[in-house]
């Protein structure tokens, strides 16, 4: 309708719906005869494209400033309506004018936008016609974005999304409260071998379902029935999800249906289902009085694009991460590596390898920086300016002959394996090493051992301790003498420098783990699992998006002397936020502080859950490769302070490799106590470790509704049993390892294998029996007296 | 020890000449939720009393999402707690997901409960949400139209207070007469049924406790106990966190049914009697003076079981999300066991996913402290008793 050009005398009345990913706007004449509409993504530049629009409406239609009026609905219509003129309308009070208009019969409306979503559920008839909305704009879980953002990265055009079905595929279960977790869901899905058609299917499954579940408040969606917003619209799978999710609960709950109506007339997509904002704006204007909402033209709007938005952002941004220069350099005294407490410094001052060393090189020359720095007029901080850290090549001649027996402790993380060698006697660190992950622990460890090889150059290895998510799997094929619980291993080693630390916050690539200290012992532990808001490397993206190394972070950081604010929470929602502020002016570095000083809020609020953080203690260990950056590290003890004033607050002296180290402590104590024989198989086998992977219909877990694809890893070792009797059999002298599973029952293969493990589970249950079983199985049968 | 449900013979049927209605078709669907959890056989008992056959009492099966997502979908009605909000799953699988159809849908409103510790604290009340939950869920399926009748289901909500074991007869012929068309006799016959079940069956459960601890003392290792409300054994509610722990060889006790031996509570409070820190063994007014609530009491009085008896050592303590009858109890409860040096362990705000990876973590991590520490926590807290326990039976003397 945009393409044709026809200057209209008579006064017009335009609707400009502003919202979270595209603006759209419907221009009719004051007895409703529509003369254009249109929409476009905005890319975040909501002003820029309502000015864009405006141009083309008065170019092109006669659209005229002091004659014409114009009604703004939507997120974003907040600040803009105001400059030309406009009039705001509540989005939903506007959808719901136009479906009252269009369709008096509808009973039921979800509207999905990019980032929220809203249903009317209308009831009665004429005078008592009645609405309930409900609506949700917190959580990327059940809109738009929540689709869109897997589907990149599944690499799927938004055209062929366009067209993905639902109806007839197989689903799987993918996380509907998050689009982060839904993202790493379908990950792990694609990893698995599953189809792309089938993930997407989930996906809508997902959207529905969060729909229905959150957003219905006990009504029942009677049709008729109207979908609006841009995903209901261009989603042909979303769509069938929604005609399969409403039959089925009309048939359970006894709905009659016209006869002989076909679904898709009690189902409604209108192809205008993107305007229904825009058309309600329109409806309710022409009920306005003469003098509201007049276009006062566009040059406001383009004076706040050029200058305002600019002139705003001093007005609303609020100070960086430190209040003077003074402040600043006193932290820094406190928490640049050379000034760590002098316990520490004889912990660390054998010759550690480049992974301890390369973040104390540079935050200790941070420090040194910051020292001189000065500040000035605009209040942005002098002196930072990058010089190359120079790195000392740390090998294992350096190291002499404290490498010439060590135990060995290896953390298996989500991003990366870590590993270090500590002396037995003296439990200093004498080398450390990391790899990034592969996402397959074999790999993992063979990359490893292979430098902790190298720098032991013919060492002894006399204990072997691992951690982290493939710890179970990598004692046998390495041949471990302890497997250690992360949590387990994160405490021995926060506790070794800070015996009397309450609490250990642990920042990491994907986890935030919070570990809360009773006694010596771990008494608390939350991990976040279904948000993922908070992790590091949420803010290593951002950074790379800005082209700031990893290294220079923290003082690209500190250079802000004002920052702008994000809201705290959701990490799909906070992204396009720092699209928003970056628009308004805002440059990478204050950014970057603004996302330091939000972390804590999202590590100990959202992703903790901790509320009271009194209630954890007052001595906090920060660990974690995140607390590395000295910035974060900074906005922490801010916020800790603010909460608890008396709290003391330590950066682990080996905060990335606290995982590796708390391993390598407990392997020693095995050492010393058992002074038994290392089960290591050496260095040879695990380098010549082959082995093969297969996923395929035979590795799908059978033994609940999930039906997990698992994957299969063979290993080469020799000694092992195999599994000829699998259906993918293993020959003898190989070991298999089950992955992808999602719950302990995916690491038994099948019915074959059941056998043993089933009497073995029955068997620890009558030795060691739960009062709940027999309450389970006895207390709802029939009556014994 | 896995023991399988026996049908006794020697069951006592009510006679058919007492009853003044044949009911034996009669269908009765009760929701397998909250205090149902621990008044499960009572309500057995009472049915079978008034003649309804075994056969035909049909429970919810255990919250699951799976049920939530089938028959509880835009069925829910805005309560913060948990466990009230999964009863919308039970009632929608009771009426849609059953073959045979119920008659009745019957869902008592709990005033107060029975308890062990009845006679030595203020009150037995159940939480006020708790109770109220039948009301507040029911609504939702009368909300746009009456769903029983819908279906043909009467729905059956009596009031009463199981603590008061006189006035019930009263309270459920008041609430159920119309339902069933019962007499005021054949009630108060049935009530007694109840609860005679119901005490039948807590004596055994105990029984099956006490055998677990004096397996543990007689081989000196460490036991588990769970410190919930009745219904976090519902595999739904509870996540099964306990069954993780008893995997790993820890058998698992539940404060629900410590045995109540006197032997063994004399053995365990003879010290805090004498020393007039409390009047009985299940006097809690020391630590818990507003002693209203029933499953709170017996938190408070399980925290003192725990911090006493040697071979526990260590407590699980499970918390549906933002309960606001826990609240109050976790730095009381934590601070009772772990001043005794046992080990204790939250899972807190627990909702209907169950946490897999947080929760293994944790287990491993309990498992590892359990298996570290048990043996210096018994020991220490052998230490502390005067006598010994399971005393030495007369003929071992000999």
């Amino acid at each position: 309708m945009h393409n044709e050009t026809q200057i209209d005398s008579r006064p017009l009345i335009c609707g400009m719906d502003v919202g979270s990913t595209t603006c759209k706007y419907v221009l009719s004449t004051l007895d409703g005869e529509i003369i254009s509409q249109f929409y476009e993504r905005h890319n975040t530049k909501q002003a820029e494209k309502v000015l864009d629009f405006l141009g083309r409406l008065e170019r092109e239609f006669g659209f005229s400033p002091q004659r014409d009026k114009i009604f703004f609905t939507g997120t974003g219509s907040g600040f803009i309506a105001p400059l030309v003129g406009g009039k705001i309308i509540q989005e939903v009070v506007a959808v719901a004018a136009a479906v009252e208009k269009m369709h008096p019969k509808v009973r039921f409306v979800s509207e999905i936008g990019g980032e929220d979503m809203k249903t009317i559920f209308f009831s009665g008839e004429g005078e008592t016609k009645n609405k309930q909305v409900l609506m949700q704009a917190a959580c990327s879980g059940g809109t738009g974005t929540f689709v869109e953002k897997t589907a990149k990265k599944l690499q799927i055009t938004p055209e062929a999304l366009g067209k993905m079905g639902y109806e007839g595929y197989t689903l799987h279960k993918v996380s509907s409260k998050c689009g982060i977790f839904a993202e790493a869901d379908a990950n792990t899905l694609l990893k698995a071998g599953v189809p792309v058609e089938e993930i997407i299917a989930s996906l809508f499954e997902a959207v529905v379902y969060q729909n229905l579940a959150s957003l219905t408040g006990g009504n029942t969606p009677y049709p008729q029935i109207l979908l609006l917003g841009g995903p209901n619209l261009y989603f042909k799978g979303l769509q069938e999800a929604w005609r399969i999710h409403l039959m089925k609960i009309w048939k359970e709950r006894g709905v009659v249906l016209p006869e002989g109506v076909p679904v898709e007339d009690l189902i409604l997509v209108p192809a205008e289902a993107v305007y229904y904002g825009a058309m309600g704006c329109i409806e309710i204007g022409k009920g306005e009085v003469a003098k509201v909402a007049v276009y006062e033209g566009s040059a406001k709007l383009k004076w706040w694009i050029e200058e305002g938005q600019h002139e705003e952002k001093k007005k609303t941004g609020k100070q960086g991460l430190w209040s003077t220069v003074e402040e600043l350099q006193n932290f820094m005294n406190e928490y640049s590596p050379e000034n760590a407490p002098k316990q520490l410094e004889e912990q660390a001052s054998g010759e550690s390898c480049s992974a301890v060393q390369e973040f104390e090189i540079v935050n200790n020359e941070l420090a040194a920086k910051i020292g001189t720095a000065t500040v000035d007029e605009k209040g942005e901080l002098h002196g930072l300016e990058t010089t190359p850290a120079m790195l000392p090549a740390v090998t294992a001649a350096q190291t002499g002959n404290k490498l010439d027996r060590v135990i060995i402790g290896c953390d298996f993380g989500s991003t990366t394996a870590k590993a270090v060698c500590i002396s037995p006697e003296t439990k200093e660190i004498v080398f450390s090493c990391y790899a990034l992950s592969k996402g397959n622990p074999i790999e993992d460890a063979r990359a490893l051992f292979r430098e902790v090889k190298q720098a032991l150059n013919g060492g002894k290895i006399l204990g072997v301790g691992v951690t982290g998510y493939g710890k179970d799997l990598l004692k046998n094929i390495v041949g471990a003498d302890c497997a250690v619980v992360e949590t387990i291993a994160h405490a021995t080693a926060g506790l070794h420098f800070f015996p009397d630390a309450d609490c250990i916050c642990d920042v990491g690539g994907v986890d935030v783990k919070i570990m809360i200290l009773k006694n010596g012992t771990v008494s608390d532990f939350r991990l976040n699992s279904q948000c993922s808001s908070g992790n590091g490397a949420f803010l290593q993206g951002v950074a790379e998006r800005f082209n700031i190394p990893l290294e220079t972070m923290a003082e690209e950081a500190f250079k802000a002397g004002a920052m702008p604010i994000l809201s705290m929470g959701c990490g799909v929602f906070l992204q396009s936020d720092i699209v928003n502020q970056q628009r308004k002016g805002w440059q990478g570095a204050e950014i970057l502080a603004s996302l330091c000083a939000i972390l804590p809020l999202n590590v100990w609020i959202y992703a903790g859950g901790l509320n009271n953080l009194g209630s954890a203690g007052r001595k906090y260990i920060l660990q974690g490769g995140t607390h590395k950056n000295l910035a974060v590290v900074k906005a922490q003890v801010d916020f800790i302070k603010s909460k608890v004033p008396d709290a003391e607050i330590v950066v682990h002296p080996y905060s990335g490799e606290a995982g590796a180290i708390g391993a390598a402590f407990i392997a020693a104590d095995w050492y010393e106590e058992e002074g038994g024989k290392t089960e290591f198989k050496g260095f040879d086998i695990i380098e010549k470790l082959t082995y093969k992977t297969s996923t395929s219909p035979d590795t799908v877990c059978k033994w609940c509704p999930v039906n997990c694809q698992r994957t299969f890893i063979d290993v080469e070792l020799p000694g092992a049993k195999g599994r000829t009797w699998s259906k993918v059999p293993a020959p003898e002298g190989w070991e298999r390892v089950i992955v992808n599973n999602s719950c302990p029952k995916g690491l038994i293969e099948d019915a074959s294998e059941v056998k043993v493990v089933k009497t073995e589970i029955e068997r620890i249950k009558n030795e060691y029996p739960n009062i709940a079983d027999s309450v389970r199985s006895e207390a709802f049968e029939r009556v014994i007296v | 020890m896995n023991i399988q449900t026996l049908l006794t013979p020697f069951a006592r049927k009510p006679s058919k000449e007492l009853l003044s209605k044949d009911r034996s078709t009669v269908r009765v669907g009760i929701p397998k939720v909250l205090n149902i959890w621990n008044t499960h056989q009572f309500w057995i008992g009472f049915l079978e009393g008034i003649g309804i056959k075994y056969t035909n009492i049909v429970f919810s099966s255990n919250t699951s999402e799976e049920q939530s997502r089938e028959f509880g979908k835009g069925r829910g009605t805005v309560d913060c707690c948990y466990p009230v909000k999964a009863m919308s799953g039970h009632y929608g699988e009771l009426i849609f997901g059953q073959k045979k159809k119920i008659n009745v849908l019957l869902s008592p409103l709990i005033y107060s409960m029975p308890s062990s510790l009845q006679g030595h604290v203020v009150a037995n009340n159940t939480c006020t949400r708790v109770m109220a939950g039948a009301e507040n869920i029911k609504s939702g399926y009368m909300k746009e139209k009456d769903v029983f009748v819908e279906n043909q289901i009467k729905y059956a909500s009596p009031y009463c207070t199981l603590d008061d074991r006189i006035i019930v007869p009263q309270q459920l012929f008041d609430g159920l007469k119309d339902i069933f068309d019962l007499t005021y006799e054949e009630t108060k016959k049935a009530v007694e049924i109840g609860f005679n079940a119901l005490d039948t069956f807590n004596k055994k459960m105990q029984k099956q406790s006490m055998d677990i601890l004096e397996q543990c003392a007689k081989t000196n290792k460490p036991c588990v106990l769970v410190i919930a409300r009745p219904y976090h054994m519902d595999t739904g509610i509870g996540h099964e966190i306990e069954t993780d722990l008893q995997a790993h060889g820890y058998p698992i006790v539940w404060m629900q049914y410590f045995p109540t031996d006197p032997t063994l509570m004399n053995w365990l409070f003879e010290e805090d009697i004498k020393e007039k820190q409390i009047k009985s063994p299940f006097d809690i007014s020391d630590v818990w003076p507003s002693s209203y609530s029933s499953n709170t009491n017996e938190i408070l009085w399980a925290a003192k079981i725990a911090a006493r008896f040697p071979w526990i050592t260590c407590v699980i303590r499970l918390s549906s999300y933002e309960c606001g009858m826990d609240q109050p109890t976790f730095t009381p409860t934590q601070k009772i066991v772990e001043n005794s040096g046992t080990l204790f362990f939250k899972f807190g705000d627990l909702d209907s996913t169950k946490p897999s990876g947080s929760v293994r973590i944790r287990v491993e991590t309990i498992v590892h402290y359990v298996k570290k520490n048990s043996a210096s926590i018994i020991e220490k807290k052998l230490a502390r008793m005067k006598t010994q326990w399971p005393p030495v039976k007369a003929e071992a003397l000999v």
